[in-house]
């Protein structure tokens, strides 16, 4: 069953299959959310807060005809995360986002080989360039990821109302990366 | 897709076009028994969480619309968010809708038959933070019955419950 139409529902790269949110993810997805992992993204959150989040990702789409890509492990078809860009109403920017949804996917470069396929796509097919990740201060691994993908500190751009956090912004396509 | 005609109104699902009036209500103070009033994102958020209602479940709260001119008026309808013990029927109308007329009970009323006769539901609750005095009253119009011994999401919530023979009354 695919609730989501493209344009952008699916992206390979050398190890991930990055596909549109499925009906059949929802259990993990809400995993993810009640998880301490989920502590820079508004969560741990109980069980229906957690599927107001999974709900969300579905309706993102309908609204917006773009919303978070699951990250899935090509060889193994294991789901590790998400990738996205983020835009609900009356946020400053559209957000570049991504997360990682256990510990053992983490350091394998995962979210910094999904971010840069998505932000590229998303250039070329929306010209969406230089666009931010909005960071928890105490997020240093997402802090560190947004460096190594070539983002710098924006102080300049307001974080969105009501989550107080930094603002990364990527470079724009036009400059080397 | 689902839609239901009353007297005055029509109940449909919700459309991206929705999205506006929606989203202004959770963000306003109308919105204070049902988690609001939320910043902006967070209403946004929300409003994609009730299309996300409708693409994973297949049900979810219907826009009701003035069946004349096509205006939303507000919505009512279905919410069964995660593994709630048992599924809600809520209700609310925006600001800019006419009060005192019956139309929060003509649509409610439309979406408990819906929920009876075409989903065939047994039973649905609604979850009342106590102070809200018209919702309370308009629970019982619909002939809802309250039931001390439900679950409930918050302790303090009252529970009422409305059935297929419960009848509304006027």
């Amino acid at each position: 069953m695919s609730l989501i139409s493209p344009p952008l529902t699916q992206l390979q790269t050398a190890r991930l299959s990055l596909r549109a949110p499925q009906p059949e993810d929802e259990q993990d997805i809400m995993a993810f959310y009640m998880s301490p992992r989920s502590k820079h993204v508004g969560g741990p959150y109980d069980r229906v807060g957690a599927w107001h989040r999974a709900a969300g990702f579905f309706g993102h789409w309908a609204l917006r005809g773009h919303g978070k890509l699951i990250s899935v492990e090509r060889a193994t078809g294991a789901r590790v995360g998400t990738v996205g860009v983020g835009r609900p109403e009356g946020w400053p920017e559209r957000d570049l986002n991504w997360t990682i949804w256990s510990d053992a996917y983490e350091g394998r470069g995962y979210a910094f080989e999904a971010t840069k396929a998505l932000r590229d796509a998303v250039a070329k097919l929306y010209g969406w360039t230089g666009l931010v990740s909005y960071i928890e201060a105490d997020n240093a691994r997402s802090i560190k990821l947004a460096e190594r993908l070539g983002a710098v500190l924006d102080p300049q751009a307001p974080p969105p109302d009501p989550y107080p956090c930094l603002v990364y912004r990527h470079p724009k396509s036009e400059e080397p990366q | 897709m689902t839609r239901i005609e009353t007297e005055r109104l029509v109940l449909r699902a919700p459309l991206a076009e929705d999205s506006a009036a929606l989203v202004g209500f959770f963000a306003s103070e109308r919105a204070a028994f049902v988690g609001g009033p939320l910043a902006l994102g967070l209403a946004w958020r929300h409003v994609a969480t009730i299309c996300g209602h409708w693409m994973l479940k297949g049900f979810g709260p219907f826009i009701l619309t003035d069946r004349h001119t096509g205006e939303s008026l507000g919505l009512t309808g279905p919410w069964a968010p995660g593994d709630r013990p048992e599924p809600e029927v809520v209700w609310a109308l925006w600001d800019h809708a006419p009060k005192g007329q019956g139309l929060a009970q003509e649509g409610a009323q439309a979406a408990l038959d819906h929920l009876f006769t075409g989903l065939r539901w047994e039973s649905v609750v609604c979850y009342i933070d106590p102070s809200n005095a018209p919702s309370i009253a308009l629970a019982r119009r619909l002939g809802g019955v309250e039931d001390p011994h439900a679950a409930r999401p918050a302790p303090t919530d009252l529970v009422f419950r409305h059935a297929p023979n419960s009848g509304a009354r006027p």
